[in-house]
């Protein structure tokens, strides 16, 4: 298998049943979702909170199983992973680095307990002498010194904590870290200083990152590679210079204008709110219809599939009609 | 030069810890007219919600306000009493909180909670009631439904929104908001930002805005003021401070977010981090990360410097003192 990529999800659902025994809600936090990874690959996943961005990571991480479909690590369902060794040797090369740095650690034990856990935890072949000099290194390669290992996480800012959250994820020498938001919780000026971090952990760790955010400015600064989610859907993928350079989906359009540039002046978009979508027990159709200025009839009865539209893949029948038949009138100029 | 809405002059508030006094806010001054939109920009921790809060009797202890006035309509604020604060709170100003899950009451349908407020400054008719209760909804763009809707069944952006509803009850002259916008997607931050501002401007109320994100601030506030470690950085007219930044700290946030357009660049940010306010370093406070540092930051403490139409707090502009003006 010389073209398998490091991970890859194959038509990813996962549902929550709400409410008592005998109602019937379904929330359908993702919905057959597709996602390769590669290696040494910084992919973004953006979406607005309720996307099911986070769910995707948990379901990648393990957290709880997929309702349906298939996650594959290096060509190997994942699902077949039962053993205590086998899910270790996964935990080994998949890590995760949390949203709060501020509740991610635990406030009694200094910085190194957690890097020197998962080091004696996932490292058997470094005998105990060679631990602390690899906490170290691992310390180095996140921009922190070796010294900040004594301290206690109540002594670190924000940022130094959350360089500690991928320095405990880099010391199990994972193949792929699934970073949650890593620095919505950062100020503005610390932010650009992890984003680097990160690009850096590729470059010379080789490590792959999905990257999941809300913040799509900061997925065109480090990402190779954009998913963009509404609602548990793909709606747009692919190179971040031709989604975000030319976004095709009408979701990704308003998500793009929404940021804008701070440096510009104020011209209104559209009368769109924000709402969150509705997931609980959702019908057939695309679901961003609600809020979609180009909605036709087909996308009320037809959810769409991604779409090749040149390098990008679409969820648009208005943007990617599919090729025979359901065909609606083809949009080119946004308006 | 007409009489200022609101003016604060030197407002300091410690927080006194058994270790350790803090000064949060050292000496903070601004002026704010009537219909204005002021932008307070900083990092978590520069003392910007503590301000806010020690402008309007907020601060619980340890806090507590050692210096300074803030001038409202003619009185000092930070010295009415309970009663006296109590008639003028919510009515001629009102503050809208950063989480509006946090502030709204759980239990209480947003209907019931805009009658509290209506029968705290009045006696109004059940039907005076429901129509301005109407009516303010109807400003920020939520359905009359909702007005028996419970705070768990509406959305975070309508929160936010009906928060902003119940702060316009009484049309007050100033609404202070604080980030009431950063918990919220950015589709959601725009459009309520878009609404913030058509409000004011048919309304014709000032607005305080704190955030900690220069982008959110940049289209639609008349003047920024940017704080750093409980002091003010600078304070300029918003297109000067986006054009012109004279703080090496304000440089550092025009350059610390990527942008959606234009080329792709490396980004800076600013190394290290904001300083421990219980030691605060000598001289300028900011000379730990400062990339202009020179040897008199180190032993001099910068004052406001005047520079065209901004006051900045830095010492490579020192030889224009703020007196002069």
């Amino acid at each position: 298998m010389a073209d398998e990529p490091l991970l890859r999800a194959v038509d990813l659902t996962r549902h929550f049943r709400l409410g008592g025994m005998f109602e019937k809600q379904v929330l359908h936090a993702v919905d057959d979702f597709d996602l390769t990874i590669h290696e040494r690959e910084i992919v973004a996943l953006v979406g607005e909170s309720g996307s099911g961005k986070s769910t995707v990571a948990r379901l990648l991480a393990r957290v709880y199983p997929p309702t349906r479909g298939e996650i594959y690590y290096r060509g190997r369902p994942i699902h077949t992973l039962r053993s205590r060794r086998a899910l270790s040797w996964y935990r080994g090369e998949v890590a995760m680095v949390f949203q709060d740095p501020f509740s991610a650690f635990n406030p009694v034990f200094r910085v190194s307990h957690g890097v020197m856990r998962n080091i004696a935890l996932h490292r058997p072949e470094l005998k105990r002498a060679q631990r602390q000099p690899e906490a170290e290194r691992v310390c180095q390669s996140v921009g922190l010194g070796p010294k900040m290992l004594t301290r206690f996480p109540y002594e670190m800012s924000g940022g130094e904590r959350q360089r500690i959250g991928f320095a405990q994820a880099l010391a199990v020498r994972p193949k792929l870290i699934l970073a949650d938001e890593p620095v919505s919780m950062l100020d503005v000026s610390i932010r650009a200083g992890v984003l680097n971090m990160m690009a850096g952990l590729r470059d010379q760790e080789g490590v792959s990152i999905l990257y999941i955010t809300h913040d799509i400015a900061s997925a065109r600064y480090v990402a190779d590679r954009v998913i963009v989610m509404y609602a548990g859907h793909l709606v747009e993928s692919g190179p971040t210079e031709a989604v975000l350079g030319d976004p095709r989906h009408p979701y990704t359009q308003l998500l793009l204008s929404a940021v804008g540039d701070p440096r510009e002046k104020v011209e209104l978009i559209s009368s769109d709110t924000g709402e969150p979508p509705r997931v609980i027990n959702p019908s057939e159709g695309c679901r961003f219809r609600w809020r979609c200025p180009h909605a036709i009839e087909v996308c009320g009865q037809v959810t769409p599939q991604p779409m090749p539209v040149g390098s990008t893949q679409v969820a648009c029948h208005v943007a990617a009609p599919a090729p025979q038949g359901l065909t609606g009138p083809a949009v080119t100029t946004k308006t | 030069m007409a009489e200022p809405l609101l003016e604060v002059d030197e407002l300091t508030v410690d927080y006194l810890t058994e270790t350790a006094d803090v000064r949060a806010v050292d000496r903070v001054s601004f002026r704010l007219d009537a219909g204005e939109f002021l932008g307070i920009v900083g990092e978590s921790g520069c003392g910007k919600s503590t301000l806010l809060f020690g402008m309007t009797q907020l601060l619980s202890p340890p806090g507590e306000v050692t210096g300074g006035s803030v001038v409202f309509r003619g009185r000092d604020m930070v010295r009415l009493s309970p009663g006296e604060l109590r008639n003028t709170r919510w009515r001629d100003y009102s503050v809208v909180m950063q989480s509006a899950m946090n502030a709204l009451n759980p239990m209480k349908s947003i209907g019931a909670q805009f009658k509290d407020a209506l029968e705290a400054h009045g006696d109004p008719s059940a039907e005076q009631i429901r129509q301005r209760s109407v009516e303010v909804l109807g400003l920020v763009g939520i359905d009359a439904a909702h007005l028996r809707s419970y705070p768990h069944q509406l959305s975070g952006g309508m929160r936010q929104r009906a928060m902003i509803a119940m702060a316009l009850l009484f049309t007050p002259q100033l609404v202070i908001m604080d980030e009431p916008t950063s918990a919220l997607d950015v589709v959601a931050q725009r459009s309520l930002m878009s609404k913030i501002k058509d409000l004011q401007r048919s309304l014709g109320f000032a607005i305080i805005f704190v955030t900690h994100d220069m982008s959110v601030v940049s289209r639609y506030s008349d003047r920024v003021m940017v704080m750093y470690a409980g002091q003010t950085a600078e304070e300029a007219p918003t297109d000067a401070i986006f054009e012109r930044p004279l703080h090496p700290y304000t440089r550092g946030l025009m350059t610390a977010f990527p942008s959606v357009t234009g080329p792709r660049r490396e980004l800076a940010g600013i190394p290290g981090a904001p300083p421990d306010l219980v030691r605060p370093p000598s001289g300028c406070r900011f000379n730990p990360r400062c990339p202009e540092v020179m040897p008199v930051c180190r032993s001099r403490e910068p004052e406001l410097y005047v520079v065209d139409d901004a006051d900045v707090r830095c010492l490579l502009y020192a030889e224009r003192p703020a007196e002069a003006r």
